[in-house]
């Protein structure tokens, strides 16, 4: 789970990390500064880049911050409308860094990276000036002491009194990162003050939200469905295929988003499950829903999953689609579409657009397919080509 | 090839006269990771919605010796 601004930089400062003097304020409260001077009203979405989008606002002294607070919180922000807002101390600010710490899952262990830039788009960075930036792995074992925090630090050209407060921060924002099993810790930027300061301006903190049991804090914030106006409410059709996913432990079968196209989609696996649904976009198909299927889910899921999406007016077809699988069996998939279809009372034959699934037990699978007559390709058929297929198909029944 | 009406591609049968040591029945009941075996009455009953659930993993058919289960594929 991502946690908002002011969620994240409670947590940094809990762990000695400096924040900027600020208030929280919700849409039927009067926004009072805490400080004199000019103010920055920050919108608490949880998205990246708000200042691109408008969603950061410098207040000077003379304005009305009400009135600024209440333009912002009647402003949408890439789907958001934000139900409190940040409101911080504008700080004279004299250079800005930018540091955070993921997960590496190449490597398999946590990584540092660090930049003598702030508040830039690291991406855009680290192609045009790599040698500002430093990357570097080190063990949930030992942690980042601030010595090696400090060398980090130091390899883009950091020196004097500025390293040795950047290493502490850093070395700091590591234990956050372990100590709350983030998957993201961020700190962009991280300011140097006119003052000599060094304050964390923004903060991007996620949670493996499979870890949220061993921080009852954090879980707490996560069932408050009423801190993020979500940008789009469940339907009720995704509600319904949430149910199905929750049905067993095996597996994942019903992490749906509905559309409103004719083509039903049962697709998986992260990025394949992504790139099949922009594949099938491409080709010309108006996905009816987008979904998720992985980690072998149970014959009983993807029959129902399967049933629950042919039951949304409109759909006529389904493809399924997955990158090659190893941890999902082709041959228990094939039986939950088949089942799900003949449950819903159409001939497998003419539903499946396309069945594109390679991988384990892939002979079985194919078996039941050709008994029930069922179109289905192998590795050979690309996802692209496979969601083309699957377009064509149901270009030509709505037709 | 026929095909069933609502899709049904696995078949548990057991032959009881293969197998009557209580503890055998129990053993191999008990063993299947997608529970598709349940003791009624002392009796073992195949457990028909669970049937497709099979992954062909064997493990009930290792637990009983005496070979009172047999898998059948329906898709063959």
């Amino acid at each position: 789970m991502r946690l908002l601004e002011f969620e994240a930089k409670s947590i940094l400062k809990r762990y000695g990390i400096p924040i900027p003097e600020g208030v929280v304020v919700a849409g039927e409260e009067t926004p009072v500064a805490p400080f004199s001077g000019p103010a920055v009203l920050k919108a608490q979405i949880p998205i990246g880049g708000r200042g691109k989008t408008g969603g950061i606002v410098i207040v000077d002294k003379d304005e009305d911050l009400k009135e600024r607070a209440a333009a912002l919180f009647a402003t949408r922000i890439r789907g958001y409308r934000p139900k409190k807002l940040l409101i911080e101390e504008k700080l004279d600010l004299k250079r800005e860094f930018f540091m955070a710490i993921t997960y590496d899952t190449v490597a398999k262990e946590p990584i540092v990276i660090f930049s003598s830039e702030g508040g830039v788009d690291i991406e855009e960075l680290a192609q045009g000036e790599p040698e500002k930036i430093c990357k570097q792995h080190f063990t949930f074992r030992d942690g980042l002491p601030e010595h090696k925090a400090r060398e980090i630090v130091a390899e883009t050209g950091v020196t004097g009194k500025p390293l040795l407060g950047i290493g502490a921060v850093l070395a700091k924002l590591a234990t956050v990162f372990i100590q709350t099993d983030a998957t993201i810790a961020e700190i962009n930027p991280l300011a140097l003050t006119a003052s000599g300061q060094l304050i964390a301006l923004d903060c991007h903190l996620d949670i493996d939200d499979d870890a949220l049991f061993r921080h009852p804090d954090i879980a707490a914030i996560a069932k408050d469905e009423s801190r993020i106006e979500a940008a789009k409410a469940q339907t009720e059709f995704e509600r319904q295929a949430a149910l199905i996913d929750s049905v067993d432990h095996r597996g994942v079968a019903g992490r749906v988003i509905e559309f409103d196209g004719n083509l039903g989609l049962i697709i998986g696996g992260g990025g394949a499950s992504l790139t099949a649904f922009d594949a099938v976009r491409a080709h010309g198909g108006k996905p009816a829903n987008y979904c998720e299927i992985g980690g072998n889910p149970s014959v009983k899921k993807v029959q129902a999953l399967t049933k629950h999406i042919l039951s949304k007016p409109g759909v006529e077809k389904v493809a399924v689609i997955m990158n090659v699988v190893s941890n999902t069996r082709v041959d228990l998939v094939a039986r939950g579409i088949v089942k799900g279809i003949l449950e819903a009372g159409r001939d497998p034959a003419e539903t499946v657009a396309v069945f594109r699934i390679p991988g384990a037990w892939e002979a079985e699978g194919f078996k039941i397919l050709r008994k029930y007559g069922v179109r289905y390709c192998d590795r050979t058929v690309s996802i692209d080509e496979a969601a083309r297929m699957a377009a064509q198909s149901a270009g030509r029944q709505s037709a | 090839m026929e095909t069933h009406p609502m899709g049904v591609f696995v078949r548990i049968h057991i032959d009881l006269d293969k197998c009557q040591d209580p503890q055998e029945v129990k053993a191999w009941t008990g063993v299947c990771p997608v529970g598709i075996f349940k003791l009624v009455n002392g009796q073992p009953v195949v457990v028909e919605e669970n049937e497709d659930e099979c992954t062909f993993c064997g493990l009930c058919l290792q637990a009983c010796p005496g070979g009172a289960i047999r898998i059948e594929k329906l898709y063959e």
